[in-house]
This record gives structure tokens, C-alpha cells and sequence, in this order.
């Protein structure tokens, strides 16, 4: 989602500035100041450690799946899989879904918490393909941000897992909102910028959060890679133009399949007198599994142009492609439908170009899914990822089927990361990530009630309510 | 009942049909319709008359003269046209001029880009009159643009006409850092400050030389001799004098006290404090000074002093007796500041109204025009949203938007849908299926 200009560049952090003594986050004799979320957290620190106040959660709300059952009963289920159950019961045992069906004809153990849910809407959590969670905290404040490594477009050794700040406060302002899984990606300023985490948005500690690190990798190409030719002193760095991205990508897909040929080579001829191993190169190792279709590249284009040279590019070397963006690719809908590759979708608030009309870019996903297409949402955001849902309802407005985005926010991202068999429905067997909420998933007004991850309740609380309460006595 | 003659009103329906871009109907009527007003709260089955540009009746049982154009709305939502107060579309890249924190006498004008489909945007997103601000470089910015979004027609015709002049004051993190940056005054907010109040000490040694010769010209003295004249100072003249509406860029709450302690001290008032991710900290104390306040519904954590922000803001100052308006400051969000609004309604529990009004006439009374629009109320522009689907919620589109009595957009016609455009655009896309979603579920 874009953010407000806010009139001034105050949205994208500048790099002068945090050199800068007088600069925000530099006090006096250069000590960093610490910034307010550390007075925070030894604030939090004194409330934890306070009898009177001893209920008021952290920020990780540890998951630790409750030997307990609970049972949710009497709401509108969407099960995303099998239909709607109204006046339904979902149970969850030991960090799983056990039960799912019509109340009536649904077990509930006696010894079940049982959480009413009349009137109120029963979904999976949503999951959201493309956030920046953990990556960053405060956006103009360089200090706090792990987003990208600008010193070479090819950092594929990059992995998002070693930087995932756990503590985040993002994560719980998220979380309150239905959001119980997401993929963590690096910023978009390399092509290849390194390896997304898939994670779950609660859990005793960054290990547990992770659920799969490495999941993917990102392959941008959306021409805001290149690098600044300044013609005047003749000084640039490569590449500079699309033919360089694409050339120096081809180039590295090549050194990666000569390094896995040594490898073998060397495997091969293990043991023999004088044979030295091959000495390992961190970069073209990581491009190894994507080569071998091990995992899937996430290729981002927007223009259709940019998308067909990526694509070839793609093919060329037998990758295994999750498309993303394809904003302005209207005019190669049906082929991006014979691709047969599903598609991360957006963000629908992309604005359309000068010459196209005002919704050409929000009835994209409608357009996609007619073609047969497997979309799933992201918000591609840190701090607005809570806005997800509401993203997919103006896609329904313009013209997706309400189910299909449930869907996309659900069971297509579930299968999409290869993940379905723990996660995007209402299914026994599943993870018990539940979201009850007094309305329609979808809707800016609905609040949500309860949040489950792993079959334990996550507090409704963050810092934001914190602030609300602090100051509305 | 207004009368006309048989004629003219012919002729009317005659353009209507054939043309209805060219004439504006005198007598419209929309009709069987769910009118959110903003004032009188919500009608169902209404219709609002339209004469001449204007509102001239609206309730459950009002028909239109014999002649007029009917439009049936099939039940379906209108509400006043949109207001942004706060906004920088059309501005191309002409937003700061950042060469000195002082800069009152820019004129946004004389950037406006009246042709930019930033503006159709907006149009199609229901919104129908917009401030548009000199960015927060500068302490003191220059002065705003108060339009209306009839896009397609002439620069002056998309201004509002007879508008309040408005100018940008900043504060915090944006002037202390371009500045700072250059090794310059402003580089901290005491710098801030006292940039700010040597500008306005300036004005007054000026409005002193003008009072001073006005005197002596008075007096009959024929050597008196004006001072030289100078845009800047004319400029902040007119803020010490009360000509200018003082619209300041402000997040944190100590600021919203130095700022209203500033504006004590030189005799000026404040119209209203935006973005003010702060303001319930002190909700009691801007409440008091009557100043309005434009924010975001949500938005947080994109620098410093966006930390403490919290979604309940608008609704904890509306509570405290502050006029609160939701703006987007963003060519983006302007698109959808109904769903904005919404968000008040789950985060808070504003009612319907009170949310309607912070994207209406909340904002039209920020930008000081609140007597002419804003709302559905007899004798007001008749600047009128259809929408698909119900407008507080994430599923409400406009269908038809209405300016002064006459239709501007209309998501049905092929094209881009617009009546007063040339052009095509570059696929034409057969118009999308109407039937939105039923209203979602109620929750307040």
C-alpha cells in the first residue's frame, strides 16, 4: 500500500540524515538517542514484573499450544474449504483444529473453555504474502530498518531470517486484526535481494516464529532496480538499463550452474590424492535450491514488457515462478493465465497509468480469477499490513467474488507457499489459527474478538490501545 | 413550486438526452434514494431536489417541477460530495519550496496542474472539493488552492469560487531536517520556533511602517513616503490581521501547546492542526482554542514523531468537543476516504453521521466553506455522491458524482466515464457489472 506523501520525503529515510549531529536519532557527543520504543519496552518490563498489572501481555504473547480445549460456538463459519456453517463449532486441542461443524451434530469436550459466538463470523487467519514485518520499525529512522543490501543487485545470500526482529511492535498492532501469518520479504531495490521467511505471528521467540525461513526468492524486475547513470562524470554503476539487470541475472544463473558442476565434480572425485574441495561461495550456493526448482522465485513485474523479459528469462534457466505485481499487465491477462503460475497480486491501490481508467488496476483480481488464475492478496507493507482485508473488499467491489477473496487471503496463499495442509481453512488437522470478529472479515468497520495462533488466545492488545487508554480518561 | 416555461424545460430534457455533458439540468431530481445527509442523519427513500446548481428541497416527500430530470437512485446511498483538506494533487513536483523556511507569498495556484488525472481520481472516489497545500518544508509554507473537481473543464473553473485563502504553517521533523541538512537554521525545533516567531515579529515592524505612513498620509503630510512593499511581509500581514486560515502541519503534542502559545502571543488564530498524530494527548487544550483537526484514519510509524500514534485519535478529540476531519494527504488515499471514515466507526464507535461528517463537513468547515458545502441541507452546492454498495464500509463505490447540480462522473459510461473529457482511454474495458455486495453486516 502506498503511504501519504505527507508532502515531504519524510517517508523514505535518508541516508545523509543519520550521519547527520543534528539529525533525529544522533543526540549529544553522537550517543544514539534511544528511541521511544526502548523506553517502552523498560516500561513494559516494570509492568510485567508488576502483581496488580501481571495480566497485561507481551509483546511476543508466547504460543505455547494449551493441553485445554476450547471450543468456539455458535457463529458463521467460513471455512473457506467446505462452504459456510451457520450457528457452527470449531474446537481446538493441543495447537490443532479437532472438530469443525454444525453445532448440533458437533462434539465439544466436557472439559472444553467454551467462547460464544453468537452473531459473530469464524474465519482461518489471514495471511498476508508480502510484508516487511521485523524488517523495519520506524521507517525514516535508518537505524531501524534491515530492508535491503544496496552494495550489489545479486544478493540472494541475503536471508530475512537473520534480521527478523521478533519484538517488533508492528507485529502485535497486525495480529489484532486477523492477520496470523505472513511472508516476510526484503526490500525491492536489488533483483535478487534474498530469501523470504514465511511466519506466524506469535510465538515464544524469533525460532518459533519463523515457520519456514527461506521459503523463497524474491526475482525483481520492475526497472526501479537499476542503478543511477550520471552521465555527467560518466559514472555509474552496473547495470544501469533493463539489458544489464537482465544480462548480470543470466550471468549469475550461469556462475551457479558452474559452481554446481564443480561441486559434483569434486563429489565425484572425493577421496582421491590432491583433489581439494571447492570452497564454498555463499552467493551462488543460495541460488542453488531455486535452480533446481527446489523452491519457488517470486518474480515481480509490473509492465508487461517487464514481465515477458523475466518470465523468459526465467524459463530459460527451468525456474518455478510465483508471479507478483502484474499491475499494468492488463493486456497479457490470458497469457499470464497459460503460464499457470498463480499470482501475488497488486497492491490494488497501485494507481493506474495516465491513459488508463480509474479502476483498471483494482479490477484486476476480478480479471485474474475469470481467467482461472490462483491469486492471493499482500499488502507489501510493515506497519499498514493490519489493512490487508479491507484491500480485498474494494477487489470484491470490483468485481471478484467474495469467496475467491477469502480465498486469496486464505487457502490459495496456504497452497501457493506450500503450506496448505497446515494452514487457510477451517480443517481438522490444521493449525488452530482462528479469527472470531463481529462482522464480515472483509469490513473496515468489524472488530475483531478473538485471535487465535496455534490454539492459544493472543491478548487484543497493543500498543496503540495502550496510548488510547493511557489518554481517553 | 418553481415554474418554467415549457420551453426551457424541453430543452433541457432535449440535452439531456443527446448531450448531457453540455447543459447542467435547472430542475434534477434524484430520486428513491437512502440520503445520508451529514446533518439531518439518514433518510430512507428520499429524494433531493436540485435547482440551479443548488439544493432546493431534499426529505421523504419531495418531487421535483413537471420537466425536471429525474434520476432514480434504486435505493441505493447519496451523500454530499467528498471534501480533502488536505491534499497536494495537481501539483506536479511543485510542492515545497524549500530554499527558505519562510516562504508565505508562493501561491499554490500558479502550480496548479488542472489537467492532472490525479484529479479524475479523486472525482471518481466521490470527492468533490479539495485544499490543496504547500508541503511541510518551511515553517511557513505558501498559500492553498481551494478547488472543486470538475474535471475536463478550464483551470478558474475548477476553483471554488469566493473561497477562504488558507496558508501552510509546519513544524517538527521536516523543517528542522531539510534545513538541518544544509547546515541551516532551522536544524532543531527550537530552531523551528524561532524562525517562525522572527518571521511574524518582521510582520509586525512592517504593518508598524504601513500604520505609520497611513498616519502621516492621514494627517495630510505630502512627503510621506510608503514603505517598500514586499510580498512576504504582505503575506504575514495578512496572517496577523486574521485574512489568512493558519493550517499547520504539526504531530507532537508539545507542539500543538508552542504553536497555539505562538499564535496567543501575535494575535492570530489557528483553523486547524493536520496530520496531528498526537492531538489526544491534549485533546482538552485544542478543544478549547477551537481549532479543527485533519488526520489520518490509521496511519503510524513511518518517522518518529508518527510513533505515538493510535487509530483512536479522531474519535477521542471528537469526544472532547474537536472538529475532526479525515484527509488523505495522498494522491492514493484520496481515493477512498469513505473507507477512511469508516475506520472511526470501528475504532472508537463513531456513529454514522459523525463519521460521514469528518470526511464532509467537517472538512469543508477546516477549509472555511462549510456554509456551502458539506452536507445535504436547502441552499447548499448541490455536490452529490450515488454510491454502489454502502459508502461506510469497504465495499462502497461511486456510481454517479454530481458538482453544483451537474453530472461529472459516471462509472457506467464506457471510457474513462467521464462527461466533460475528451479522450479515451487506452482499453476501453465494457463498463464493470453493477450489483455490489449487500451492505455488509452492521456492527455499531
Amino acid at each position: 500500500m502506498r503511504k501519504p506523501s505527507e508532502s515531504l520525503t519524510c517517508v523514505i529515510p535518508s541516508e545523509d540524515a543519520a550521519y547527520n549531529q543534528n539529525a533525529p536519532g544522533s543526540g549529544a557527543f553522537g550517543l544514539p538517542r534511544p528511541r521511544r520504543g526502548t523506553c517502552f519496552s523498560l516500561l513494559l518490563t516494570l509492568v510485567l514484573f508488576s502483581p496488580a498489572l501481571a495480566q497485561q501481555p507481551s509483546r511476543m504473547a508466547a504460543t505455547r499450544p494449551g493441553a485445554t480445549a476450547i471450543a468456539i460456538k455458535g457463529g458463521k463459519l467460513l471455512t473457506i474449504t467446505h462452504g459456510v456453517i451457520e450457528n457452527g463449532v470449531v474446537v481446538m486441542e493441543n495447537g490443532k483444529i479437532t472438530a469443525v461443524g454444525p453445532a448440533a451434530s458437533t462434539n465439544v469436550p466436557a472439559n472444553a473453555r467454551v467462547i460464544d459466538a453468537t452473531g459473530m463470523t469464524v474465519y482461518p487467519g489471514l495471511i498476508d504474502s508480502e510484508t516487511r514485518l521485523g524488517l523495519t520499525e520506524i521507517s525514516a529512522e535508518p537505524s531501524t530498518n534491515d530492508l535491503s543490501e544496496p552494495s550489489d543487485e545479486i544478493m540472494p545470500h541475503m536471508h530475512v531470517a537473520d534480521a527478523f526482529h521478533a519484538e517488533t511492535d508492528l507485529i502485535p498492532t497486525t495480529r489484532v486484526n486477523g492477520i496470523t501469518n505472513a511472508i516476510v520479504a526484503p526490500g525491492t531495490q536489488d533483483t535478487l535481494p534474498g530469501q523470504d521467511s514465511f511466519i506466524q505471528l506469535a510465538g515464544p521467540s524469533a525460532d518459533e516464529m519463523l515457520l519456514v525461513r527461506d521459503i523463497a526468492m524474491p526475482l525483481n524486475f520492475t526497472g526501479s532496480q537499476r542503478r543511477k547513470m550520471d552521465w555527467q562524470s560518466g559514472r555509474g554503476t552496473y547495470p544501469t538499463t533493463r539489458m544489464g539487470m537482465a544480462a548480470q541475472l543470466r550471468q549469475s544463473f550461469l556462475d551457479a550452474l558452474d559452481y554446481q558442476q564443480k561441486l559434483a565434480d569434486s563429489d565425484k572425485r572425493k577421496g582421491e590424492k590432491g583433489v581439494q574441495p571447492v570452497k564454498r561461495d555463499l552467493k551462488l550456493e543460495a541460488l542453488l535450491p531455486y535452480l533446481q526448482g527446489k523452491k519457488p522465485i517470486v518474480l515481480a513485474a509490473s509492465e508487461p514488457s517487464d514481465l515477458q523479459t523475466a518470465v523468459a528469462l526465467a524459463n530459460e534457466f527451468h525456474l518455478k515462478l510465483i508471479l507478483n505485481h502484474v499491475t499494468h499487465s492488463q493486456s497479457l491477462l490470458d497469457y499470464i493465465a497459460r503460464l499457470q503460475a498463480p499470482v501475488i497480486v497488486g497492491p490494488i491501490y497501485d494507481f493506474p497509468k495516465e491513459n488508463e481508467r480509474y479502476d483498471a488496476v483494482y479490477r484486476l483480481p476480478g480479471e485474474l480469477f475469470r481467467r482461472g488464475v490462483k491469486i492471493a492478496f499482500a499488502s507489501y507493507d510493515s506497519h499498514q499490513v493490519r489493512n490487508l482485508p479491507y484491500a480485498a473488499g474494494y477487489a470484491v467491489a470490483y468485481g471478484l467474488p467474495y469467496d475467491e477473496a477469502m480465498k486469496a487471503l486464505t487457502i490459495n496463499a496456504a497452497e501457493i507457499w506450500g503450506l496448505a495442509d497446515r494452514l487457510g481453512s477451517l480443517d481438522v488437522g490444521k493449525m488452530a489459527n482462528v479469527v472470531v470478529a463481529n462482522g464480515d472479515p472483509l469490513d473496515v468497520k468489524t472488530d475483531v474478538k478473538h485471535v487465535f495462533i496455534s490454539g492459544q488466545e493472543i491478548p487484543l492488545w497493543d500498543r496503540q490501545m495502550e496510548l488510547r487508554d493511557q489518554y481517553s480518561k | 413550486m418553481l415554474r418554467l416555461p415549457t420551453f426551457l424545460l424541453l430543452a433541457a430534457l432535449l440535452t439531456a438526452a443527446t448531450a448531457p455533458a453540455q447543459t447542467p439540468p435547472r430542475d434534477l431530481v434524484i430520486k428513491n434514494a437512502t440520503l445520508l445527509t451529514a446533518t439531518h442523519g439518514r433518510i430512507s427513500n428520499g429524494s433531493v431536489l436540485v435547482h440551479d446548481g443548488k439544493i432546493a428541497a431534499f426529505g421523504a416527500n419531495v418531487n421535483g417541477p413537471a420537466g425536471a430530470t429525474v434520476i432514480d437512485a434504486g435505493g441505493k446511498y447519496v451523500t454530499p460530495g467528498l471534501i480533502d483538506s488536505h491534499s497536494h494533487m495537481a501539483l506536479d513536483d511543485d510542492i515545497n519550496e524549500a530554499t527558505s523556511p519562510i516562504v508565505p507569498q508562493m501561491m499554490m495556484l500558479d502550480a496548479f496542474e488542472y489537467t492532472s488525472k490525479e484529479i479524475y481520481r479523486a472525482l471518481a472516489a466521490g470527492v468533490t472539493s479539495a485544499m490543496l497545500l504547500h508541503g511541510s518544508a518551511d515553517m511557513i509554507g505558501g498559500q492553498a488552492v481551494i478547488m472543486k473537481t470538475k474535471y475536463g473543464l478550464g483551470r478558474d473553473q475548477l476553483l471554488f469560487p469566493n473561497a477562504p485563502r488558507s496558508i501552510k504553517f509546519a513544524s517538527g521533523e521536516n523543517p528542522k531536517r531539510v534545513f538541518g541538512m544544509r547546515q541551516q537554521l532551522p536544524s532543531t525545533r527550537m530552531g523551528n520556533f524561532a524562525v517562525q516567531r522572527q518571521a511574524l515579529i518582521d510582520a509586525q515592524d512592517y504593518m508598524r511602517q504601513w500604520d505609520e505612513y497611513e498616519a502621516k498620509k492621514q494627517k495630510g503630510d505630502k512627503d510621506a513616503k510608503p514603505p517598500k512593499r514586499d510580498l512576504k511581509l504582505d503575506a504575514l500581514a495578512d496572517v496577523l490581521r486574521g485574512k489568512l486560515y493558519v493550517q499547520i502541519h504539526c504531530y507532537r503534542a508539545d507542539e500543538f501547546l508552542t504553536e497555539m502559545a505562538m499564535a496567543k502571543e501575535f494575535g492570530y488564530k489557528l483553523r486547524a492542526f493536520h496530520h496531528a498524530l498526537e492531538a489526544y494527548k491534549v485533546a482538552d487544550k485544542i478543544a478549547a482554542n477551537d481549532v479543527g483537526v485533519a488526520t489520518w484514519a490509521d496511519w503510524w510509524g513511518f518517522k518518529h514523531e508518527a510513533w505515538d500514534a493510535t487509530p483512536w485519535n479522531a474519535v477521542i478529540l471528537m469526544r472532547k468537543g474537536v472538529r475532526v476531519a479525515i484527509k488523505s494527504d495522498s494522491d492514493d488515499q484520496i481515493r477512498r476516504l469513505n473507507q477512511e471514515a469508516a475506520k472511526t466507526m470501528r475504532y472508537g464507535g463513531a456513529t454514522e453521521e459523525e463519521a460521514l461528517k469528518m470526511i464532509t463537513l467537517n472538512a469543508a468547515w477546516i477549509i472555511g466553506v462549510d456554509d456551502r458545502v458539506g452536507s445535504i441541507d436547502v441552499g447548499k452546492d448541490a455536490d452529490l455522491v450515488i454510491w454502489d454498495g454502502y459508502p461506510l464500509s469497504s465495499f462502497g463505490i461511486p456510481e454517479k458524482v454530481y458538482i453544483d447540480g451537474e453530472l461529472f462522473f459516471d462509472r457506467m459510461l464506457p471510457g474513462y466515464g467521464l462527461t466533460h473529457f475528451v479522450g479515451t482511454p487506452e482499453s476501453l474495458p465494457a463498463p464493470p457489472r453493477s450489483g455490489s455486495e449487500p451492505e455488509s453486516t452492521e456492527v455499531r
